[in-house]
């Protein structure tokens, strides 16, 4: 009985929204925390290393990263699926598009686009550092894994920067849209609350704008040596 | 103060002989309106015009003329009732276009709202979710004395917000999922405003929402093309109280 | 000119205060079990036929409900603005049940019958008691209770509101109440239907015709009891605050199947609407006549002045109401001020574009209490100005003009509300009403919830109690009959294929009613408009033009309906308008008036009811009267001085 009813409210399509925004917000921490961390890459190369050494070996890292897979997969999954349900429910569209005030932003609009190239920014980020080829070095003693030399590198390929810093400007478009609308979905306030959605710009800024600091300053100042 | 200006404008209009057609866009000049003239009103010189030459006129839904019986509906170059905020189709006037505009007129177009004929679409669904639970289950006889029941001023005014809307649909036609969210929150809201609805409160939101989904209207995607669209200024508060009330109704259960 | 059997109003016995306690003891009852035995059709969701479906639902009846929209939702009660009367006496200023009765019975001077007024007045504490349960969102004080606002006609704060959408409230209060009862199967909703007959079977009504606007399929539907609640006939003047689509076919049906025909040309005409401003123009929008406590009404002095009225200097304006008025000014009743605002007009001093509209200047006002003063009070109703006009009344003032909004007038009904048909009961504005001559503001919105919620049901009780009624089939000659009567009229229609369209024949209908049956009547112009009608309709019978086919959503067929019946109703209107040789409310006969031009009564030939009865096409119906009694409001001539 409890089980069936929590089926049906988490089956609806408001409940459906509700997991979206609820998972979108843990994986914008994530996204935040991920930003700050990178960061240390200006304190110095072992400061970087020795952060990303202390995360990895900690054992429950294991549990935080398959929470954030089982995030991932139920953000994706679900949007999906509503997306489908969603273009079924306007079968055909209109032939003039809005203009003015009755026009959807371009964010909104064009979250599950910016949301897709972001599944494929993750898997070829996985694929490129956190599979990708192992530097060593020893900070403190401790053999650990230069990740800092492995980022230098890739962000002095042109191209590979290019296609990061396309990827940042899509997060910070999902985020612009995705933040203040978890807050909707939740019940807790209006997405066009003035106050959250100047707070849902900063957040998409200093998350997109912080990450996208390192390339820059690799590839055109030279960091990193 | 209004001067008669006649203009002439260009339409391209959403022609279906029956909910079976194909349908298509069709080309009509109308010249010589007057720009005092509403937009509906055009259509009236549309149509006397299209009689006259022995073809079908447009047929269109209308009623009031005065903006508050939510019958008229057409996405007029892509905007739910024009782009003017806070307007019906009915109230829109031919001023605020220039002599020689190009129109594209619409019908609303939902898969729960299926076209009838040319720009009138059946919206029963509202009804429909409106039966699910969209009142205070009150017989006739049953009412204790009005004044036996205070309502705090502010709960009232927020309950009229919510209870100004007309139930057009702009709010389903324009956002990008047809969505109606917006009609279905603002009648929960409005009830869950007042200490009438309360008894009822869980179930209503549960009930109209089941409907709502029944019925294949899409999900919200918090643009908050809903509330641009809306002629009454329904708020997107509401969908996020809605959101909120289901959650409660469920911690209740 | 007599009375008749038929028209037995059924008044109770006792005091007044007593006779309504007495029906409903009298009444026979159905106990409920035997409800669901028992088909209701209703016609009409306004707040009348949504309040009878929700009611009659809940009591158990089989009701099948039938719009002409494509939801209940739409009816045209959802435009009223201002607000709804109840004699709560929350405001402690001396309202009673009985002042509300009193005030109402002046109002229509002295053309209403006393129990029915004295009904209303009574259920009118229910109706709020009602509405705030179902979570109506009035205006509320600080404390939390109920706030009251006053209105024309009356000297005290009786008037309950919503914002100005009290209409759309109280409406979707009844709209939730009857969806309720379709989600329980008590109501079954025929939406896009349209009635086009009723069905009388051995004297009864026992159905109705309908055609399904959206496939043109035309049926036959049978009940033991009809109900109809489909408004009034304003549009008969094409141009009115009315909604485009509300008619008299319903009513005009069941007066050709026998219902008799209440004081037609009773018709309220208010006086502050934004004018008309080309042939183009569809309908007319009423501005809260609250406008006319700070505006000043005037003309220029110069017959077609045709200077923007900032460069009028005062010296050549004529403030005619105040001149005419000096002790009422600008505050003198509706129909006066409607009377001279046309006056004006005929003489050549009218202003805008047409010539048919008089200013309504805010200067004055702005000067002393400053435009934000002005905005306070009447704000959102410049802001309505504006959208439709496109001028700011802060810098220009405002053009208004008088235009039809409410008929008094419809199909005769007794006390229980039943027609001269037994079996067909008429419910709010469709049927002659509470109102007499003229109906006081806020007082329509009460009508049609009383009719509905509170007296309806018991007369639907008692009648079908007290009455045998066999079961009748569609397959019964008399549905037979009606069906092909309906399918041969709407071929007809099709078949005609002139040149005119039904609304360039409505325009022209319209033109006659409002120039000779509308604010001012005489017998040479009634005479005149009576043979101009029937030449009319002899045209809109040859040279019509209806494309499509019957078999489909065809708007212009379902004018063609519409325009054909206020053809016929337009005649009778001017016929009852040059019978009644008087003056009282809404009914001003030119040659009818005191020396100062007040409506001049005619108490000893005119306190009657005049009921038409439909003799056959082309016949003049028969006159009959129901003499009104008055045993505890004295006759008196309204005085407003």
């Amino acid at each position: 009985m409890a089980m069936a009813s929590w089926k049906a409210y988490l089956g609806s399509s408001i409940g459906k929204k509700k997991l979206v925004g609820l998972t979108g917000l843990a994986l914008s921490l994530f996204t935040l925390t991920h930003m700050a961390g990178n960061l240390l890459m200006f304190v110095s190369a072992d400061a970087y290393n020795l952060y990303s050494h202390t995360l990895v070996s900690n054992p429950a890292i294991y549990l935080a990263e398959a929470g954030l897979v089982a995030f991932f997969l139920i953000h994706v999954i679900l949007t999906v699926q509503l997306t489908m349900d969603n273009r079924a429910a306007r079968p055909a569209g209109y032939q003039h598009a809005a203009h003015g005030v009755k026009k959807t932003s371009f964010a909104a609009k064009t979250a599950i686009l910016s949301g897709s190239l972001l599944l494929a920014f993750v898997v070829l980020h996985l694929q490129t550092f956190k599979f990708g080829t192992v530097y060593t070095t020893t900070v403190d003693g401790v053999e650990m894994r230069d990740i800092y030399t492995l980022v230098v590198e890739k962000f002095r390929e042109p191209g590979y920067v290019a296609w990061y810093l396309l990827s940042l400007v899509l997060l910070g478009m999902h985020l612009s849209h995705g933040f203040k609308a978890s807050f909707q979905s939740l019940g807790l306030f209006a997405s066009n609350h003035p106050t959250l959605a100047k707070l849902g710009w900063a957040f998409a800024i200093i998350v997109a704008g912080g990450f996208i600091t390192q390339p820059l300053a690799v590839y055109f100042f030279g960091l990193g040596g | 103060m209004t001067t008669s200006k006649q203009m002439t404008l260009k339409l391209k209009v959403w022609r279906q002989k029956n909910a079976k057609d194909q349908g298509r866009f069709v080309d009509y000049t109308v010249e010589g309106v007057n720009q005092a003239a509403s937009f509906l009103e055009m259509l009236d010189v549309l149509n006397e015009q299209l009689i006259r030459k022995g073809e079908e006129p447009v047929a269109f839904d209308h009623d009031c003329r005065e903006g508050i019986c939510g019958s008229c509906a057409m996405m007029i170059n892509g905007c739910a009732h024009g782009d003017m905020p806070r307007t019906t189709a009915c109230q829109l006037h031919l001023r605020h276009f220039n002599d020689g505009d190009t129109i594209v007129i619409e019908p609303w177009r939902a898969r729960a709202f299926p076209i009838i004929k040319d720009l009138v679409v059946d919206r029963s669904a509202f009804d429909r979710i409106i039966s699910a639970g969209g009142y205070v289950s009150t017989n006739v006889g049953n009412a204790p004395e009005a004044n036996s029941i205070p309502v705090p001023q502010q709960d009232a005014e927020a309950a009229m917000d919510a209870a100004a809307c007309i139930g057009c649909g702009a709010c389903v036609a324009q956002c990008k999922n047809a969505s109606a969210m917006l009609f279905v929150s603002a009648k929960v809201s409005q009830m869950a405003h007042l200490p009438q609805g309360q008894p009822e409160r869980a179930r209503r939101a549960r009930n109209m929402v089941a409907q709502m989904d029944k019925e294949k209207f899409g999900a919200c995607s918090n643009t908050g093309a809903c509330e641009a669209a809306c002629p009454k200024g329904i708020k997107l508060t509401n969908i996020a109280l809605l959101n909120r009330e289901l959650a409660r109704a469920q911690v209740k259960s | 000119m007599s009375t008749h059997p038929r028209l037995d109003s059924k008044i109770p016995s006792g005091d007044v205060e007593k006779k309504w306690s007495n029906r409903k003891f009298e009444n026979k009852l159905v106990n409920p079990a035997n409800r669901r035995k028992h088909t209701v059709i209703i016609v009409g969701a306004g707040l009348a036929g949504g309040s009878a479906s929700a009611s009659l639902g809940e009591a158990g009846y089989r009701v099948k409900l039938f719009v002409y929209h494509d939801s209940p939702r739409r009816a045209h009660s959802i435009a009223a603005q201002g607000g709804i009367n109840a004699a709560k006496n929350y405001q402690n200023d001396g309202d009673s049940i009985y002042r509300l009765f009193y005030d109402t019975i002046k109002g229509g001077d002295f053309r209403a019958r006393e129990a029915n007024v004295y009904r209303l007045a009574e259920v009118s504490v229910n109706i709020i008691d009602q509405c705030a349960a179902q979570g109506v969102p009035f205006a509320r004080e600080y404390s939390g209770y109920l706030s009251n606002r006053s209105f024309g006609g009356s000297q005290l704060q009786r008037t309950f509101y919503a914002r100005g959408q009290t209409g759309q409230q109280l409406l979707l209060g009844a709209y939730g109440s009857l969806m309720r009862q379709v989600e329980e199967k008590n109501v079954e909703l025929f939406a896009f239907h349209e009635m086009l007959d009723v069905i009388v079977v051995d004297g009864k009504a026992r159905g109705i015709v309908v055609r399904n606007l959206r496939t043109g399929e035309i049926t036959t539907h049978t009940a033991d009891v009809v109900i109809l609640g489909t408004g009034g006939y304003g549009n008969v003047f094409y141009l009115s605050t009315n909604a485009k689509k509300s008619n008299c076919t319903a009513a005009w049906r069941a007066y050709k199947k026998g219902a008799f025909f209440g004081n037609p040309c009773f018709t309220q005409i208010h006086p502050t609407c934004v004018p008309v401003s080309g042939d183009y123009q569809s309908k007319l929008t009423l501005m809260s006549e609250s406008l006319r406590n700070d505006g000043r009404v005037w003309v220029p002095k110069a017959k077609g002045d045709k200077r923007s009225p900032k460069d009028i200097p005062e010296s050549e304006r004529d403030y005619y109401l105040e001149r005419i008025y000096p002790a009422f000014g600008n505050l003198v009743p509706r129909d006066v001020a409607s009377r001279a605002a046309k006056a004006m007009c005929d003489k050549g001093q009218g202003v805008g574009e047409t010539g048919l509209a008089v200013y309504l200047d805010f200067g004055d006002a702005v000067k002393r209490i400053g435009k934000d003063g002005v905005a306070k009070k009447y704000g959102n109703l410049f802001e309505m100005y504006e959208k439709i006009t496109g001028d700011d009344p802060y810098e220009v003032p405002m053009r208004i003009y008088p235009a039809v909004h409410y008929t008094m007038g419809g199909l005769w009904v007794d006390y229980n509300l039943q027609s001269t048909i037994p079996g067909l009961f008429v419910i709010g504005e469709a049927n002659f009403s509470d109102h007499g001559a003229n109906r006081l503001g806020a007082s329509a919105l009460m009508q049609g919830l009383a009719d509905g919620y509170f007296v309806v049901p018991y007369s639907i009780a008692n009648y079908l109690g007290g009455e045998k009624l066999p079961p009748v089939s569609t397959d019964h000659d008399a549905c037979k009959a009606a069906l092909a009567d309906v399918k041969g009229r709407v071929q007809k229609f099709l078949s005609i294929k002139g040149k005119q369209t039904a609304d360039s024949f409505h325009r022209r209908l319209g033109k006659i009613m409002w120039d000779e049956c509308g604010m001012a009547r005489n017998r040479a112009g009634l005479t005149k408009a009576i043979a101009d009608i029937q030449k009319l309709r002899e045209e809109f019978w040859s040279d019509l033009f209806v494309p499509g086919t019957g078999e489909e959503l065809n708007q212009e067929l379902e004018k063609a309906g519409r325009v054909a019946d206020f053809l016929e109703l337009g005649e009778l209107m001017c016929r009852d308008a040059l019978e009644r040789e008087e003056s009282c409310g809404g009914h001003f006969r030119e040659e009818y008036q005191t020396p100062e031009g007040e409506a001049l009564r005619n108490d000893e030939k005119f306190t009657h009811v005049a009921a038409w009865e439909y003799q056959g096409d082309g016949k003049t119906p028969a006159r009959h009267q129901e003499e009104l009694k008055f045993d505890y409001i004295h006759l008196a001539q309204r005085s407003y001085k």
